[in-house]
């Protein structure tokens, strides 16, 4: 029996002990199971309370007045229920359904860039539509393998794969063999490429198209299709367009590379300036000595430095962060963790950090957690609906340890979605136990604000022994659930107090990406 | 505790009457039937009037009713465990957890499944009458409407799947989601 049958069995009372066991391991194991569940029970119970249906609006001819409650019929029904429905085969949509995307290109770099609309950015998928490019340059990858990179003020409309218009602009495509045949329109033409690089200049109706090596098939109205060899320029009026007019390839790869070499300086000025932050409890910009022959040392960089709060890495490997020359740690093993040990009581914490997130594969995917989970320690980790996750709990007299009445549990909205994931990202979450507020953050705007009813003033805050990337560490001989992260972390800050909001925004600023 | 004058009775009955139904559904989801959910709403009634001086009225109403709710649920398991199929406290927990964090979703569907309801054929129409406001058995369903049982049970499931799946749609095209 499928999920949905087990939910309708369990809500009509007809579900037998043995699928009843069924259906809790579902729930158990499975968010989309509890959530359908969830939206089944409460469509069940809206339809047992109905006003518009019990008021008869949903009015028929004739009533049978004589009732017998639902349930009690429901057990003689059972077993001949069962039997029949082993052997239907009833047509449903599957609950776990793949995931879906309806991009046909890619945009792989970008420089400057400015998009209309503005939402798009560097690495986002693109579905069939027109894209404008205000500024800068953009190149976007087709998945027929063919490249187009524009330049300026630039609109291109992806038709599929396969095909593209350039409606006006400067771009310069290139295709490789195994894209032959892409097309590319222009007003008044249409190019068929043969595997080649060619560039387009248009203005309003008229468009010109200068080929730099291999053959491109023009069609227009006006003529019969002709041939385009190397060198060879077309134009349908007085645009001119010349080779120097664009950007060669390799000059834009340069040109990345020194955007990000002044990226990168310009996060190490303020992260030099931020280490002297009196709120820090500790602060890992993950740089490690060269001289360290053990390799695993995480430095903390927070003025005074305190050598107790150096961090050790285990298992994780050094990778490269946002910018090449910056390091990061990539967790990816079950082992995989960076131990710390943090010593001291607090009223207020900010944690912040960058990273990437290659998959959210687990229930609860690790940032920062204390060893076990006792009164006052914090927990900040991503669940696996994407949401960003803050708990701490506290167990009153009588309790002994935190269970789901005493602790205080935070989300986001859902934050890692696939257009998030394998990029750099900044979060933070701060947490008052005054206000008992907590504010969440992702890429330095609030994605979470809530104040947990369980909340009670003047509660203090503990790390003690904690790691980012992992939970542990398991006793002797115990099983342990597996909550690593699968990504990397190149940037990890911890302070004693609240951050606002501009505080948040401003390290966004200051350490984006690009 | 804070010195300000206990709330009334009134002001209780006030927003059980105001919260009643979504209360129901949150007991109804932890324990799948009606007839126990009715019964546990009732004894939640109770001990909320029995505690509601302890009620902060700055902050949410339905949250401080859903823990005596969670512990009148619990109650009930721990005296029917043998007789009746009820899911394991942990299931329970998850459950509970998962409901407050998606609480608001779900009142959005139940604002779209007025309009769903209203888009049914008039047969499909009749079977939600008969089924769940006139509450009728399997067997007086079938006589009324001559099908048999495996055909009463499939039309219910598809309908309420096509229920389901019209909120799901319209979720997505309202762009609430």
């Amino acid at each position: 029996m499928n999920l949905e049958s087990l939910i309708y069995a369990k809500l009509d009372g007809e579900i037998t002990p043995e699928q009843h066991s069924q259906l809790e391991d579902h729930l158990r194991n499975n968010w989309q199971a509890r959530r359908l569940y969830l939206e089944l029970a409460d469509q069940h119970a809206r339809l047992l309370q109905q006003p518009e249906v019990n008021t008869g609006r949903l009015k028929q001819t004739h009533v049978i007045s004589r009732t017998v409650p639902w349930r009690k019929s429901a057990l003689i029904a059972s077993a001949a229920v069962v039997l029949l429905t082993a052997f239907v085969v009833w047509p449903r949509k599957v609950v776990d359904s793949e995931a879906t995307s309806n991009g046909v290109a890619m945009i792989s770099q970008t420089l400057n860039a400015e998009f209309a609309p503005t939402t798009i950015r560097g690495g986002d998928t693109i579905a069939p539509g027109k894209l404008t490019l205000k500024k800068g340059l953009a190149q976007i990858e087709f998945f027929s393998g063919a490249t187009v990179l524009i330049e300026g003020e630039t609109q291109i409309e992806i038709i599929s794969a396969w095909e593209a218009r350039c409606v006006s602009g400067r771009m310069r495509v290139h295709v490789p063999p195994a894209a032959k045949g892409f097309l590319m329109h222009a007003p008044n033409m249409k190019l068929e490429d043969l595997g080649t690089e060619f560039a387009m200049n248009v203005k309003g109706q008229d468009s010109t198209v200068h080929v730099f090596d291999g053959e491109v098939i023009a069609h227009s109205k006006a003529n019969s299709p002709a041939s385009l060899k190397m060198g060879m320029t077309l134009a349908s009026a007085s645009v001119s367009v010349a080779p120097q007019d664009f950007l060669p390839i390799r000059e834009l790869q340069g040109l990345i590379r020194q955007h990000e070499q002044s990226r990168f300086e310009q996060w190490q000025t303020w992260s030099m300036q931020t280490r002297q932050d009196l709120r820090l409890i500790a602060y890992y910009p993950f740089k490690h000595w060269e001289n360290d022959d053990w390799d695993r040392l995480v430095n903390n960089f927070a003025e005074p430095t305190l050598k107790s709060r150096t961090g050790g890495a285990v298992g994780a490997q050094w990778t490269q962060g946002r910018w090449p020359g910056k390091e990061a740690l990539e967790f990816k093993r079950p082992g995989d963790r960076v131990r710390m040990n943090l010593d001291g009581t607090y009223d207020a914490l900010t944690l912040a950090c960058w990273i990437k997130v290659d998959s959210v594969d687990k229930k609860y995917n690790s940032l920062l957690l204390t060893d076990g989970y006792e009164s006052g320690e914090p927990h900040w980790q991503i669940y696996e609906d994407g949401s960003l996750m803050f708990s701490i709990g506290y167990a009153t007299a009588g309790e002994k340890r935190i269970t789901m009445k005493n602790n205080q549990i935070y989300h986001s909205k859902p934050v890692f979605t696939a257009d998030s994931l394998g990029r750099w990202h900044h979060l933070a979450v701060t947490y008052s136990n005054a206000s008992g507020a907590v504010l969440q953050y992702f890429d330095g705007e609030e994605v979470g604000r809530d104040i947990s009813s369980l909340h009670q003033p003047g509660r203090t805050i503990v790390f003690g022994p904690c790691e980012l990337g992992n939970w542990g560490l398991p006793t002797q001989g115990h099983q342990f659930p597996i909550r690593t992260l699968n990504g990397a972390i190149d940037e990890f800050a911890i302070y004693n107090g609240v951050l606002d909001a501009t505080e948040i925004q401003a390290i966004f600023e200051e350490g984006k990406p690009n | 505790m804070s010195p300000e004058p206990s709330p009334s009775t009134e002001q209780l009955v006030l927003l059980l009457t105001q919260h009643q139904e979504p209360l129901f559904r949150y007991i109804f989801s932890l324990v799948g039937s009606e007839a126990d959910a009715r019964d546990i709403l009732q004894e939640t009634s109770l001990s909320l009037y029995r505690t509601f001086d302890q009620y902060d009225a700055s902050r949410p109403f339905l949250p401080w009713a859903y823990r005596f709710a969670y512990l009148k649920v619990q109650k009930h398991r721990e005296k029917k465990t043998r007789s009746q199929l009820l899911f394991s406290e942990d299931v329970m927990d998850l459950l509970a957890q998962e409901r407050e964090r998606v609480e608001p979703e779900l009142d959005q569907r139940l604002q779209l499944l007025d309009g769903c309801l209203s888009k049914l054929t008039a047969h499909d129409r009749e079977l939600v009458t008969s089924r769940y406001a006139m509450r009728q058995s399997a067997e007086e369903m079938m006589k009324r409407f001559p099908i048999s049982r495996r055909t009463l049970f499939r039309k219910l499931e598809l309908l309420r799947q096509r229920l389901h799946e019209c909120v799901t749609s319209q979720l997505q095209s309202d762009g609430l989601s």
